[in-house]
C-alpha cells in the first residue's frame, strides 16, 4: 500500500482523538492486515512506536487455512506488540515486558518490545474481554494502540475508545455489488447514532436479534430502538440494512468509524479499483482508500 | 485444600465449608500448590494442629491488616516459574518468557523476604541461590519488569547484532535502489514491494525489475523482482541473522545453566513462596475475624465460648447487623431447642465450622475453644434431604444417610442433626431421635441434636440447651415488607444459648412469629384457638 494511504488513515484516526484503533473486515483476506500495516508505517515515519496486536492470527507466512501466502509484519525497534509466547521468535531477541494468563491459540499471551526490525506475527486472545484488556494494557506501553480485528469479534468494540477503519475487498463477495452492499450494512451498522436523550424510546436489554428486529418491523415501532453500542444489533447483511432502513435504530455509546479500505485484488477475483472505490465511498460515505491502487475515492 | 474423609460433600455444603476455602485461598499458583495439599489433621495430630494454628496467629499478630495486605500484593500475580526450573533441571534451554518469568519470581522472594522482617514465622524465600540466579539474569532487566537479552551479557553478542544492521542496512539500500529504479521508469512513488499498475498508465512494457504476480483486465498486480545485488545482500542479512540467533542461543544456554545448577534450591524456595503464601491467606482470615487459638487436645469435650459462624457473621454485617456469639460445650451428647428462626441451626453450624478450623490448623471464630480433632463432621436432617433424589421421601433420604453414616468406622466424629426426623409423626420421630442419640453415644460421637420435639434430652438423658427466643411478641410491621419483619424478628430474639437444668412447658412462639411473617390474622387467631382446645 502507498504511504500516503497509510498517512492518510493514521490523520483520520488520531483526529477523532483516541488512543487506538481498530481495522474491522467484511470478510477474510480483505486488506486488514495490509492496512495496519500501512498505518503502522505511517506512525514509524512520523516518529511514534506504536503497540500492535490481532484478534486471531496476523504475520504468517502462510494462511493456515488454505496454504496462501499472507502479508507479513515487519516491525522496527520500539514497537510494543501482545502476541502468543509460542510465536514470538527467539531471535532476534525481543525485550519481554509482561507475561499474561489470557490464552491465544497459540499458547499465553506475552508482551513485548521489538528492539530488532524482523517480520512478527501477531497472535491475540480471541475473545471481546480478552482484547479489551490486551488494548488497556497496551496502552500502558505505547503512546497508540492499532489492533488487526475480526468480523466475527466486533463485541471487543464495546466499552473502548477507539477509532475504526473497515476493511472490504474482491475475496469476502462473488461480485462487486455483492462487496458494496456488505460493506454499506457492516459501516451503517457501526455507525448507529447516538440516541436523543428525550427521544420515545424502547430499549433493547442486551443484543437486537433478527427475530427481535422483524417483530419491531411488523409491528410499525415509530419510537426510537436503542441498543447500549452498535455491537448489540446481531444482524449483518441484508437484515442489517433492512432493519435500519425500517427502524430509527439508536445507541447509547457509538462507535467512531473513520474510513473504509477497498482491496480491489482478491485471491479468486478482482474489480476494477477505481470503481469499487468510488462505489464503496458512495455507499458508506466515508473517505475510501484503495488498499493496492494507493487512490482516495 | 483436601476435605479427605472429614467431610462429605453434603455436610461440606452445609457448613459452607467453599466459603471457609475462598477466605482462605492463596493468591499465587505457588501457594496454590501448596494449598491443594492442605489435609485435615487427624485425631493424634493434635500437636502439629495447634502449632500450625499457633504460628499462624503469631504472623496475624506480628502484622497489622494492611501489612498483611502488602504481603499478600508481594506474591499475588507473580508468574509460575516451576516449569521453566523443571525444563532447564532437565537441560533444556530457557525462552526468554521464561527468563523473565523468573526474574520476577527472584524479585518477588526478595520483596516478601524484606516485607516479613524479623518474622520467624514466615519462611524465607530469598535463599542464596534465589540470589545467585538473579544476579545472573540482572544484566537483563529492562525498565522496572522486563527482560532483555542485552548486549551486556557477551561481547560476542554485541558484535553479532552490529554485523546484521550493517548487513539490513545495506538490503535496505540496495532493494531502496531497485524501488526508486522502478518508480523513475514508471513516474510515479511505489511503496513497498507490491504494487499495481494501471494498463491505461502503461506506454509500453514493465520496467525491468519488476515480476507480474496477477494480470487484471484493467491493471497488473506487479512485485519488485530480486536482482543479484539483491540476493547477494539478502544472503548476507540472513547469514548475520543467524549469528545472532547464534550468540543469543548461547547466551541463553549459559542463563539455563545457571538456573539448572541452583534446580533444587529454586524448587525449596518456590515451595517456601507459597507456603508463606497460604500463611499470610491464613493470618489475614484470623485477623479479619478476631479468631483465636483452641486448646486442640486429646480431651473428650467440645466446648467454645462467644462462638461465630461467620459465612454468617460476614453476610449480616454487611447489612449492619451484628451476630450474637455463642456458648457451648459439647461432652457427648446433647439436645438443642428453641423457637423457629431462633438460631438452632447456626449453633449447629458454627459448632461444625468451630471444628473445622481447628482440623486444618486455624486459629477458631471464638474467645476461648478446646477442640478435639475429629475423624469425621457429620450433618444430619434439614438441608440434606433434598439432595439425594430418586424416588425416596424425605424421611426415607435422612434414614439412609444415617444408616450410611452409622455403618462408617469411625473412632471420633462430630454429629449435627438439625430437626432429624421432623418430617414423621411426633412421637415416632421422638423416639427415633433418643435412639440415635443413645447409639451415637454408644459409639464415643458428639453429637448436638436440634429438635421441636418435646422430651427427647430427658428420654436419651442428654444435656439439654436451648435458645432463649423471643423477649415478647414483636408489633407486625405495618407493610407486608418481609425484610422489615426480619428485622424486628431479630431485634425482639434473644439467640443466647443456655443449659436447661430443669425441664418445663417450652413456649412455641411459632404462631406468633407467623403473625409477624404476614399470615392472616384470622388464620393465626384460630391457631391460637386450637392450641387452646
Amino acid at each position: 500500500m502507498h504511504a500516503r494511504v497509510g498517512d492518510s488513515l493514521l490523520s483520520l484516526a488520531q483526529a477523532t482523538g483516541l488512543p487506538s484503533l481498530f481495522v474491522v473486515g467484511t470478510g477474510k483476506n480483505v486488506g486488514k492486515t495490509v492496512t495496519m500495516r500501512a498505518i503502522y508505517e505511517a506512525c514509524i515515519a512520523r516518529g511514534i512506536a506504536p503497540a500492535l496486536t490481532s484478534i486471531g492470527r496476523d504475520g504468517e507466512a502462510i494462511d493456515a487455512g488454505d496454504a496462501q501466502p499472507k502479508p507479513r509484519l515487519f516491525l522496527r525497534p520500539g514497537t510494543a506488540i501482545a502476541t502468543a509466547r509460542d510465536v514470538l521468535p527467539r531471535s532476534p531477541a525481543s525485550e519481554m515486558l509482561a507475561l499474561s494468563d489470557l490464552r491465544t491459540a497459540a499458547g499465553t499471551l506475552v508482551y513485548a518490545r521489538v528492539r530488532h526490525a524482523a517480520n512478527y506475527e501477531l497472535v491475540g486472545p480471541p475473545t471481546a474481554s480478552g482484547i479489551r484488556e490486551t488494548v488497556n494494557a497496551l496502552a500502558n506501553m505505547a503512546p497508540y494502540v492499532i489492533v488487526d480485528g475480526a468480523i466475527d469479534r466486533i463485541a471487543a468494540l464495546a466499552g473502548g475508545n477507539d477509532a475504526i477503519v473497515v476493511a472490504c475487498g474482491a475475496s469476502a463477495a462473488n461480485a462487486m455489488d455483492e462487496a458494496v452492499a456488505d460493506v454499506r450494512a457492516l459501516v451503517r451498522r457501526l455507525r448507529v447514532p447516538r440516541v436523543e436523550p428525550d427521544a420515545p424510546q424502547v430499549r433493547i436489554d442486551g443484543a437486537l436479534t433478527p427475530g427481535m428486529a422483524a417483530e419491531l418491523i411488523r409491528a410499525n415501532e415509530r419510537r426510537s430502538v436503542v441498543v447500549a453500542d452498535p455491537t448489540k444489533i446481531a444482524l449483518t447483511g441484508k437484515a442489517a440494512l433492512h432493519a435500519l432502513e425500517r427502524l430509527d435504530l439508536r445507541c447509547e455509546r457509538p462507535l467512531r468509524v473513520v474510513a473504509v479500505t477497498a482491496a480491489s485484488i482478491g485471491r479468486d477475483r478482482t474489480f476494477d479499483p477505481a470503481a469499487f472505490a468510488r462505489a464503496v465511498a458512495e455507499a458508506t460515505a466515508l473517505p475510501t482508500f484503495d488498499v493496492y491502487a494507493a487512490e482516495a475515492a | 485444600m483436601k476435605r479427605d474423609a472429614l467431610l462429605d460433600e453434603l455436610s461440606a455444603r452445609s457448613l459452607d465449608a467453599a466459603w471457609l476455602r475462598e477466605a482462605l485461598a492463596p493468591a499465587s499458583p505457588y501457594g496454590e500448590r501448596d494449598f491443594a495439599e492442605l489435609a485435615p489433621f487427624r485425631p493424634g495430630d493434635e500437636t502439629r494442629a495447634r502449632a500450625r494454628a499457633e504460628r499462624i496467629a503469631r504472623i496475624a499478630e506480628a502484622f497489622d491488616a494492611a501489612q498483611l495486605d502488602a504481603l499478600r500484593d508481594v506474591v499475588r500475580n507473580v508468574p509460575d516459574a516451576a516449569s521453566a526450573i523443571a525444563r532447564a533441571s532437565m537441560g533444556d534451554t530457557l525462552a526468554d518468557a521464561n527468563l523473565l518469568e523468573l526474574q520476577r519470581f527472584f524479585d518477588a522472594c526478595v520483596r516478601l523476604d524484606g516485607l516479613a522482617g524479623d518474622c520467624r514465622d514466615l519462611p524465607r524465600a530469598a535463599s542464596e541461590a534465589v540470589r545467585a540466579c538473579a544476579r545472573a539474569l540482572e544484566l537483563g532487566r529492562a525498565g522496572t519488569f522486563g527482560f532483555y537479552l542485552a548486549d551486556t551479557f557477551d561481547e560476542r553478542l554485541t558484535k553479532a547484532r552490529g554485523a546484521l544492521a550493517r548487513a539490513q542496512a545495506e538490503y535496505d539500500a540496495v532493494r531502496g535502489r531497485a524501488s526508486a529504479a522502478v518508480a523513475a521508469a514508471l513516474g510515479r512513488e511505489i511503496a513497498g514491494s507490491e504494487f499495481i499498475v494501471m494498463r491505461s498508465d502503461l506506454r509500453g512494457p514493465l520496467p525491468p525489475g519488476v515480476r507480474v504476480a496477477r494480470e487484471a483486465p484493467t491493471y497488473v498486480l506487479c512485485e519488485l523482482d530480486a536482482d543479484e545485488a539483491s540476493l547477494a545482500a539478502l544472503a548476507r542479512r540472513d547469514d548475520a541473522a543467524n549469528a545472532v540467533a547464534d550468540a543469543e542461543e548461547a547466551v541463553r544456554a549459559r542463563l539455563s545453566a545457571v538456573i539448572r545448577a541452583h534446580a533444587a534450591a529454586l524448587d525449596a524456595a518456590a515451595s517456601a513462596f507459597g507456603e508463606a503464601d497460604v500463611l499470610v491467606a491464613a493470618a489475614r482470615f484470623a485477623r479479619a475475624h478476631a479468631c483465636t487459638v483452641a486448646e486442640i487436645g486429646d480431651a473428650v469435650s467440645f466446648a467454645f465460648e462467644r462462638g461465630r459462624y461467620v459465612p454468617l457473621e460476614a453476610e449480616l454485617q454487611r447489612e449492619g447487623r451484628a451476630f450474637t456469639p455463642i456458648d457451648v460445650r459439647l461432652d457427648d451428647v446433647a439436645v438443642l431447642t428453641g423457637p423457629n428462626m431462633g438460631g438452632k441451626s447456626v449453633c449447629l453450624r458454627t459448632c461444625g465450622f468451630i471444628a473445622l478450623c481447628a482440623a486444618y490448623g486455624l486459629p477458631v471464630p471464638a474467645v476461648r475453644a478446646r477442640v478435639p480433632l475429629f475423624d469425621e463432621i457429620v450433618w444430619l436432617g434439614a438441608g440434606t434431604d433434598a439432595e439425594m433424589g430418586g424416588l425416596l421421601s424425605s424421611f426415607a433420604r435422612e434414614v439412609v444417610r444415617l444408616r450410611d453414616v452409622l455403618a462408617r468406622s469411625r473412632e471420633r466424629r462430630l454429629v449435627l442433626l438439625d430437626e432429624f426426623a421432623r418430617t414423621t409423626t411426633p412421637r415416632e420421630g421422638r423416639a427415633l431421635l433418643v435412639a440415635v442419640l443413645e447409639r451415637l453415644r454408644a459409639l464415643g460421637a458428639r453429637a448436638l441434636a436440634a429438635t421441636h420435639l418435646d422430651g427427647v434430652s430427658a428420654a436419651a438423658r442428654a444435656r439439654h440447651f436451648a435458645v432463649r427466643g423471643l423477649r415478647g411478641i414483636p408489633e407486625r410491621p405495618p407493610t407486608e415488607d418481609l425484610h422489615a419483619a426480619l428485622v424486628t424478628l431479630a431485634a425482639s430474639m434473644d439467640y443466647t444459648i443456655e443449659e436447661v437444668t430443669q425441664e418445663g412447658t417450652r413456649r412455641s412462639d411459632a404462631i406468633a412469629l407467623a403473625a409477624l411473617l404476614g399470615l392472616d390474622d384470622a388464620v393465626t387467631a384460630s391457631a391460637y384457638d386450637a392450641l387452646e382446645r
